[in-house]
């Protein structure tokens, strides 16, 4: 017997190439890694939102968080830092694809050398990736 | 349901190091939790180094052979003239531990041991 196809749910429509049901998560800092120094954070948001777009289809930057911390190796001082935090939802087999990893890894290094980081983070589903080799490919 | 990603291709994709499980939440607040997370859990210290996880609250003596030590040590010298990347020794273990007990399984363990057991006889 014929197997009777099931109606998507109304406005559940699959969207084209898969559902976009894996989040990346993108955190813009404020600061370089002395904690104090500004960077141009506008401009990297702005890249990192249009490489989004172009690799996975677009993307969401959050308004700024205020975050501070107190770093122990430096006797305590207060670092304060205002992160934008970029939010993108993807499918499994674009975050997967190569040629899509090797495009955000690369914007990726790119603003950690030339916004002088420690690090680069990037949350993946419910994984924390972190990128501290910025040399170019 | 959760997609199923094949994380450790995505580290090598992107030449990233996995760090350890987070809840990423959707829209404004999920952004802000996960911000707040990340920023205790994961930060770097300014004057450089590894990031301090401060989950990390647990000291055991941990007996390894001198070889084992001495691959450590190269290890992290090798990592430190490259990249800059201050990190001690035995971080290096503890990173190493947290990562391969999160991928190993039962029966991976039970090879393992019996592989050992096997070679002190």
């Amino acid at each position: 017997m014929a197997k009777r196809r099931k109606k998507p749910a109304r406005g559940r429509l699959p969207l084209k190439g898969g559902r976009k049901r894996v989040l990346v998560v993108l955190f813009v800092p404020s600061v370089e890694r002395d904690g104090t120094t500004p960077i141009e954070q506008g401009r990297w948001v702005d890249a990192a939102l249009e490489m989004f777009a172009r690799v996975f289809g677009g993307a969401t930057a959050y308004p700024k968080a205020k975050g501070i911390w107190r770093d122990d190796e430096r006797d305590g001082a207060l670092v304060k830092d205002e992160p934008v935090v970029v939010h993108c939802y993807t499918t499994p087999d674009d975050i997967e694809d190569p040629g899509n990893l090797a495009e955000l890894g690369s914007f990726c290094r790119t603003m950690g050398r030339n916004a002088r980081q420690g690090e680069v983070g990037l949350v993946i589903g419910d994984e924390y990736f972190a990128i501290r080799e910025f040399s170019a490919e | 349901m959760k997609p199923h990603l094949d994380m450790n291709k995505i580290a090598l994709g992107l030449r990233a190091e996995r760090k350890g499980h987070v809840p990423a939440g959707a829209g404004y607040f999920g952004a802000m939790q996960l911000l707040a997370e990340i920023e205790a859990r994961f930060r770097v210290p300014v004057g450089g180094g590894r990031a301090t996880d401060p989950e990390w609250t647990e000291r055991r003596l941990v007996p390894l052979a001198p070889r084992t030590l001495k691959r450590l040590e190269a290890i992290t010298d090798g990592v430190r003239a490259r990249s800059g990347v201050s990190v001690e020794p035995m971080q290096l273990a503890a990173l190493l531990l947290e990562k391969t007990t999160e991928q190993l399984n039962e029966d991976e363990v039970k090879d393992l041991v019996t592989v050992r057991r096997r070679a002190s006889r």
